[in-house]
């Protein structure tokens, strides 16, 4: 069984003891965390003190990961404690960081991944910005449905994961703070399986549109929200499997897509369909792409390209 | 319309990322670069999307060469010909 963190309300992590306690924050929150937490606030990791027992992080899922990374092969006695500054990645409360090596995003698994304590803090993701917040619904949806339907899944699996995928319709696209849980459920379940063709797409486009645009707020969520439902298209048209599997665990595969298409950003994907096209083979390549539920094939960039799904 | 043989060389062609010009029907596992595990499951969903046949996890990792795949699908009744 993989550990599960114990998730502590804002006002049990204030009165908490925590021993030397400092807090890694992401630029777009450190102010407010800063006003709400009576600990240092830091920079970079290069900043904690030697005598640190207690690292709280605030961030999205990328910072998160850094500092699970960083805490297991740096410091495995400090305690580490997660904080979402909004729903999505589940970072804060799964075994999974993807990191960079040489310009690549390399994707862990480990127990020792999994942050000891999570704390949800509605607050802090009702301060970001709304489109913020429907990014990270769609980084759920992406990873509920693409563990649903991926190759790895088994059956037992795809019955936990079905519950999931039927709660996640009953939430709002926006502010709701049951995101939080079902965003960790969502990357749990992703965690024991696999994700497909969307997380192809966001892994290697992220990178390069951030770089290129970076006053657009490129990241991961950005790209599975845009590319949610033009991939669930691209599936169903190739395969009856998603149709298949969805009637065998009682989902309506129709409401799916109308979810996906709810979280499509049409200027997103003009922006992100040149650098699609030119770096298709590069997804097709991606660990993620070789494991989506239905085979991706060169020939398919022309469902992109035609934008047959919004046909 | 393609036969077997032809639908199952595109397929490989595809899921190993293979240039035509390097494809031969006696390539071995050890000889295709993309053939890791991955490559494994991907080929496994192909001939699922393609033939229509389940590979077992069993079937699917005992495959080591082009030959092989070939058997394995005769052996569901798929027919391929000779090259």
């Amino acid at each position: 069984m993989m550990p599960e963190p114990e998730v502590w309300s804002l006002e049990r992590l204030l009165t908490e003891n925590l021993g030397v306690t400092s807090v890694w924050a992401t630029p777009s929150v450190r102010a407010r965390v800063a006003a709400r937490l009576p600990f240092p606030v830091r920079a970079s990791l290069a900043e904690l003190e030697p005598e640190t027992q207690t690292l709280i992080v605030v961030g999205g899922g990328t910072l998160i990961d850094l500092a699970k990374v960083w805490r297991r092969d740096h410091a495995p006695s400090l305690r580490l404690i997660a904080i979402a500054s909004v729903w999505g990645s589940g970072a804060e409360g799964s075994p999974v960081a993807v990191t960079h090596q040489a310009g690549r995003k390399i994707i862990c698994v480990d127990r020792s991944l999994v942050p000891d304590v999570r704390v949800p803090w509605l607050d802090l993701a009702e301060s970001l910005p709304p489109l913020v917040q429907r990014r990270g619904c769609g980084d759920a949806w992406s990873h509920a449905l693409e563990a649903f339907m991926s190759p790895l899944a088994t059956p037992e699996l795809r019955g936990e994961t079905s519950t999931l995928l039927q709660f996640l319709r009953e939430l709002p696209i926006g502010s709701d703070p049951r995101w939080f849980e079902a965003s960790v459920a969502a990357c749990r379940v992703q965690a024991k399986s696999s994700v497909g063709l969307v997380h192809g797409i966001a892994h290697t486009l992220e990178g390069l549109l951030a770089t290129a645009e970076p006053e657009f707020g490129w990241g991961h969520a950005a790209l599975c929200s845009t590319f949610l439902w033009p991939v669930l298209c691209l599936d169903a048209a190739l395969s009856p499997k998603p149709q298949e599997l969805c009637r065998q665990y009682g989902l309506s595969w129709d409401a799916f897509l109308s979810s996906a298409r709810s979280l499509f950003e049409e200027e997103a994907y003009d922006r992100a369909l040149p650098v699609l096209e030119a770096h298709w083979t590069a997804v097709l390549r991606d660990p993620c792409t070789r494991t989506n539920g239905v085979l991706v094939r060169p020939g398919h960039l022309d469902h992109f390209r035609l934008r047959a799904f919004a046909a | 319309m393609p036969d077997n043989r032809d639908k199952l060389r595109g397929l490989l062609l595809d899921v190993f990322l293979l240039d035509p010009k390097e494809f031969r029907w006696d390539l071995k596992r050890s000889q295709i670069d993309t053939w890791d595990s991955l490559g494994t499951v991907s080929l496994a969903v192909g001939i699922q999307d393609v033939f229509g046949y389940h590979l077992t996890s069993a079937e699917a990792t005992g495959l080591s060469s082009v030959e092989d795949i070939v058997d394995a699908l005769r052996r569901k009744g798929v027919a391929i010909g000779d090259a």
